[in-house]
């Protein structure tokens, strides 16, 4: 008996059990094999997921999203707090800023004071919105706006605020909302980029763009955001070289794609289809860009509604302008960054010039969105990253301060594309430091614009790694009431 | 010591105590009032019932172990587990039966319940007759195996809903309903009644003698009176017993069963508000109702078409790179067709869309150069409400065509002219909710008659810019070289088309009246400097814009410095300032030679029998932050008959503030021609201002390059 057990025992070596496991293993693969998509969920999940996009009616066919990187102060543009100024230089009570983690830049500070906006704010149209002085254009059509008073942010410095806006995630390796939304839906013109980017840089201190915010992630190559610089070639590399023809050109990508196709046969790799289509996209924006830079059709009355700068390639008003162009030819997603309002010091000056800049063109692409009858059907977002604190950064001088990053409240406006006009959201407490009234997360935010755009947040997604990423990661609720 | 067998005879005698106890419980039924304490047993059933399963499943394997019958003592330990088993399934019995009185109802219930007592009843008989022979208990083992599994499943369907455990391989596509088509009762308010109320109140549970699961039954009402009486709160009992307290016991649906959300609460409300009725469609409430703007959310204004949709390959075809052809939405017939890129509008392929004359519902050729185009195919589109054609040049003729299109909700025509006869064909669009009429040229009278005659339309005029005044951009000056050789062609451009272009050539700056308009290119061939200003009707006249361009006529055939630049700023030394490329300002070592504690010293000749040059010109940069200042004096001298003569000579004007760095041209005519070398001196600022941050050092001189012509 005894030996019968030592004999048992010896006989379930590591051998045999590797090879009964390589048994197992391979009656696994034979059964893959024999119903290919066994192991791969639902047969064509992905697929039929992306057939039945968009999920509903589309409000809002297009976004223009001319984002304030840098993080303009709320307290000096659409957060009106009095009780700031009447309490000018008094510390911030402990009560009020609770637990908020401060950035390395005040956090070593030994006291907070508080400070009241240098600018006058006054109340404008029928929804009596509070609106800075600096920004004159903006309150000139504010019933056309929504303003957020209430979103919040988990990020605190300006690189994951912004990766966390874009995309969804403070880490960089996500795709941007662009992106996201050139995978759902595609392009409206198949002669340029559904997703296309604007760079422009204010007179306030600056914080870095970098290419990463306008990334594919992990779709495919051809969703990447396609930058427009202010170059005498606005999309690089996309010239011909000289006594190259189109015919030539014509020949020359045909023949690419040719080549292309018989390693795609090959190998079955998405990039090199993904290369293919590249290709096919570069060779049309060739006729389809220089249209699309060229204002000189543009009437006169647009010049000073923009303001004279949109002349001058590369400004913000220039991209509002060029993004109004491009929009209304169907791009998907136009992307703005405008740098310069990293204001952790002398506030009352560099936002001045800062809003200079922009107030005017932002106020004339929703104007002349309207007036082509484009507005309803456009989406335009303005903000930035976060807020700025409600106590000076350093020491208040006579009429200088500077404000660090605040996540817990910041505003920001939208307008068109099926969001509420003339309507302020949201409440903010009477030290503009904590939300009072119904909190939009940047989750939110993003369900909301996706939702506006005919996508439930929570359908749209894609696999990598073993598991569906979405834009919202896992949480974002539809903020229904600012929805027309 | 407790025996094995002592054990399996209080298990068996206790069998008879759930035996007894099920009877009672099952045969009394509803009429049996349990305490309270009870109620805890019964909500124990939950985790119980995984005994039985496991004890009952394991016991009834063993009579499938080959030859069991040769192993007493194998078979002991199967049929005490089953004998467990049997225990726990008694418990488990009773427990759920306890269990049902609570709050548990339906076709479900009863199939969980029969199959329940089946498996516990199934069990003990298969117990006591563990001794019959093998095949007839492994046919029995198979068939209450698969009882076991049955009552599970439907346990487990009353727990978590009944698709649980089919759904994720069940197509889960729901009808989209859209909202002109959805019924306020059938489509907002029986899904409330069917997800809280219908699983009590249907046949073969009617409690309170209230049938819910047909609409007959929600007329008739129940024992307590009627269910809905339209417009009546008082007397409707839906509202009653909704809204009565929670701990009420007439409250509904019962304490511990799903509750209603506000929303749903609000949604009964505003039915029985707004008439009760059973087939009214949710469109006929007006729009302000918030029974419909709670329900419209719902069905996201997903607009329904009657006609049918367009064949999914034409859609494919008319799908190319200048033109979009899209459904609204998924499963919408209605189309959305959009053309792109001018350069590329090929006219002839409006025809193409032939095939969706039916379908399209939006169209836009915004930008589209649509002079001279028949648009009455336009017409043909029989359920076009939205048209977009902003900036398409076009004639009365058309605009025309287009005021006749009767369907049309939303018209975008700016950047149009509109003359007197179109304005009125178009006060006749009646059926327009919005018109885009921006840059069209109308005056302020004719924006008012057209308002007057469309007064329910909302039209936009846009913004005109009358009034407005600002300063223009500066002129572009363009220019191949700035230093040439032969002539040069200046290029002066405005990207505002009306602006006119006024420049000088003398260095002063133009005025709007007297100084030369820029009409074609500027041809000049000597060394100077170009001013421009841009001046336009309704604008601030620009700030003046200038540029140099330096001709070189004499390149000198011999020259030399006699002291070396800073080592730091030497550039390619003294070939340098003769290589007739203009240096850019940021870049000081590469192009600009640099001169501190030595003066530039630049001796040059010339070709023995060719012409001496009398101009000359220096090139310098002067940028105070940097210490680069004009250099406190500059002199030219001649070499005639062995003797340096004095041929030219300035003293800079010094600077009194710092300015960000610039080119400046100093031009010296000399005395005269006569001499053999030319001998050209520059001496830094030997003390810097008082006002400079490095007050007292020594300035620099940067030079690039020095030219000479006749």
């Amino acid at each position: 008996m005894e030996k019968e057990i030592l004999e048992e025992g010896l006989n379930h070596n590591r051998r045999k059990f590797l090879s009964r496991l390589s048994l197992g293993v391979g009656s696994l693969a034979l059964g893959s094999l024999l119903v290919p998509d066994l192991f791969s969920g639902k047969a064509g999940a992905e697929e039929a997921m992306m057939n039945a996009l968009p999920h509903f009616a589309p409000k809002a066919k297009r976004i223009i999203y001319l984002f304030q990187n840098g993080a303009p102060s709320q307290l000096e543009s659409f957060d009106y707090k009095p009780l700031l100024n009447k309490r000018m230089g008094e510390e911030l009570p402990e009560s009020i800023r609770g637990t908020q983690r401060l950035t390395g830049m005040t956090a070593g500070q030994s006291s907070f004071p508080l400070v009241g906006s240098h600018y006058k704010f006054n109340q404008y149209g029928e929804s009596r919105a509070w609106i800075s002085e600096v920004f004159p254009h903006t309150a000139g059509i504010v019933d056309d706006i929504c303003i957020v008073k209430s979103m919040h942010t988990d990020a605190i410095n300006h690189d994951p605020a912004l990766t966390f806006f874009q995309t969804g995630a403070q880490v960089g390796n996500r795709p941007s909302m662009g992106s996201w939304l050139s995978y759902g839906l595609g392009s409206e013109n198949s002669n340029l980029p559904a997703f296309s980017v604007l760079l422009s840089r204010g007179r306030g201190n600056g914080q870095g763009v970098y290419s990463k915010l306008w990334s594919n992630g992990f779709l495919e190559a051809t969703h990447q955001g396609v930058q427009f610089s202010n170059s005498e070639d606005p999309v690089l590399y996309l010239k011909d070289p000289e006594s190259m023809s189109r015919e030539e050109r014509r020949k020359m990508i045909d023949q690419i794609a040719a080549m292309n196709d018989l390693s795609m046969q090959q190998f079955n790799d998405p990039e090199i289809s993904a290369k293919v289509k590249q290709y096919e996209m570069a060779y049309r924006m060739q006729t389809a860009v220089p249209e699309m830079t060229d204002i000189s059709k543009e009437p006169e009355s647009i010049i000073k509604l923009y303001g004279p700068d949109c002349l001058v390639p590369g400004t913000y008003a220039a991209n509002c302008l060029l993004a109004r162009k491009l929009s209304e030819s169907g791009v998907r997603f136009v992307q703005l960054y405008h740098q310069g309002w990293d204001q952790h010091g002398n506030l009352p000056n560099e936002m001045r010039l800062q809003a200079e800049d922009v107030d005017q063109a932002s106020a004339a692409l929703i104007t002349d969105l309207k007036q082509r009858g484009l507005l309803d059907e456009t989406l335009v977002i303005w903000g930035g990253e976060f807020g700025r604190t409600n106590y000076c950064q350093g020491k208040i001088v006579v009429d200088n301060y500077g404000r660090d990053h605040h996540p817990r409240a910041f505003s920001i406006w939208m307008a068109g594309g099926g969001v509420k006009s003339g309507m302020v959201y949201g409440e903010t407490d009477e030290f503009g430091y904590n939300i009072t009234e119904n909190p939009v997360h940047v989750h939110d935010f993003q369900a909301t614009v996706l939702h506006l755009m005919g996508i439930d947040h929570e359908r749209m997604t894609y696999k990598h790694l073993g598991r569906r990423y979405r834009l919202t990661d896992v949480s974002g609720k539809v903020v229904k009431d600012l929805i027309a | 010591m407790l025996k094995i067998s002592s054990i399996r005879s209080f298990l068996e005698s206790t069998l008879f105590v759930w035996i007894g106890l099920t009877l009672i419980i099952t045969l009394a039924g509803n009429t049996l009032v349990l305490p309270d304490w009870l109620q805890v047993v019964g909500r124990s059933h939950p985790i119980l019932l995984h005994f039985p399963i496991v004890l009952l499943l394991m016991g009834l394997l063993f009579f499938w172990i080959p030859g069991i019958d040769k192993k007493p003592e194998i078979r002991e330990i199967g049929e005490i587990s089953f004998l467990a088993g049997c225990n726990f399934a008694g418990i488990t019995v009773l427990a759920g039966l306890i269990l049902a009185q609570e709050e548990y109802t339906g076709e479900i219930l009863t199939w969980h319940k029969w199959a329940g007592l089946v498996v516990f009843g199934g069990c003990v008989i298969l117990y006591f007759f563990r001794a019959m022979q093998a095949k007839v208990i492994r046919i029995s083992s198979v068939v209450l195996a698969g009882a076991i599994i049955a009552t599970g499943h439907w346990g487990a369907g009353l727990t978590h809903g009944e698709d649980f455990l089919l759904a994720p391989i069940q197509s889960n596509n729901i009808e989209v309903v859209p909202l002109a088509e959805a019924e306020i009762f059938g489509d907002v308010v029986l899904p409330i009644l069917e997800a809280k109320c219908i699983s009590c109140h249907k046949e073969g549970k009617i409690k309170g003698e209230l049938r819910m699961d047909h609409i007959e039954g929600l007329q008739k009402g129940g024992k307590s009176g009627p269910f809905v009486l339209a417009g009546d709160f008082e007397k409707s009992l839906l509202i009653q017993r909704i809204n009565l307290p929670l701990d009420e016991k007439k409250h509904m649906p019962p304490k511990n069963k799903a509750q209603l959300t506000d929303e749903e609460l609000l949604i009964l409300s505003e039915w029985v508000a707004s008439g009760a009725s059973f087939e009214q469609k949710l469109v006929t409430l007006p729009a302000k109702n918030e029974l419909y703007q709670l329900a419209s959310v719902k069905f996201e204004g997903n607009k329904i078409y009657s006609f049918d949709a367009a064949d999914q390959d034409d859609i494919t075809e008319l799908n190319t790179s200048f033109r979009s052809v899209q459904p609204l939405f998924p499963e919408s017939p209605a189309l959305d067709v959009s053309y792109f890129g001018i350069s590329a509008f090929p006219p002839e392929s409006l025809s193409d869309l032939k095939m969706v004359n039916d379908q399209i519902v939006q169209f836009s050729l915004s930008k589209m150069p649509l002079a001279g185009i028949d648009l009455k195919f336009l017409k043909d589109f029989k359920h076009l409400e939205e048209l977009q054609l902003n900036f398409t040049e076009l004639d009365a003729d058309q605009l025309k065509v287009i005021s006749e299109l009767n369907t049309l909700e939303v018209l975008a025509i700016s950047g149009n002219e509109i003359d007197s006869e179109s304005l009125q064909n178009l006060a006749k669009m009646k059926s327009l909710k919005k018109l885009y009429l921006w840059q069209t040229g109308l005056s302020d009278p004719d924006q008012k008659s057209i308002q007057k005659s469309l007064s329910t339309t909302e039209i936009d005029f846009g913004f005109d810019g009358k009034g407005i005044i600002y300063e223009l951009n500066s002129p572009a000056i363009s220019q191949a070289e700035l230093i040439y050789q032969d002539s040069l062609e200046l290029t002066l451009s405005h990207p505002i088309k009306t602006a006119e272009i006024r420049y000088t050539l003398d260095g002063t700056e133009p005025d709007s009246i007297s100084s030369a308009v820029y009409s074609a290119p500027i041809f000049v061939k000597n060394t100077g400097k170009i001013v421009a200003k841009a001046y336009a009707a309704d604008w601030k006249g620009s700030k003046a814009i200038e540029a140099v361009f330096m001709h070189s006529g004499i390149t000198p055939s011999k020259f030399s410095l006699v002291y070396e630049p800073n080592s730091k700023y030497k550039a390619s030394g003294a070939a340098t300032l003769f290589d007739l490329e203009k240096a850019k300002t940021p870049n000081l070592g590469e192009k600009w030679l640099g001169f501190q504690d030595e003066p530039m010293v630049l001796e040059v000749g010339f070709e023995k029998n060719a012409d001496k040059p009398k101009d000359v010109s220096i090139s310098l940069l002067y940028s105070e932050g940097s210490h680069i200042f004009p250099p406190s004096k500059v002199s030219i001298q001649g070499l005639e008959n062995g003797k340096w003569n004095q041929l030219a000579s300035t003293i800079p004007t010094p600077s009194t503030k710092a300015s960000s760095a610039r080119s400046e041209l100093l031009n010296f005519e000399l005395a005269n021609t006569n001499y053999d070398k030319l001998k050209i001196t520059l001496t830094p600022l030997a003390h810097l201002p008082k006002w400079h941050p490095g007050a007292g050092g020594k300035g620099w001189v940067f030079v690039d390059e020095v030219i000479f012509n006749k």
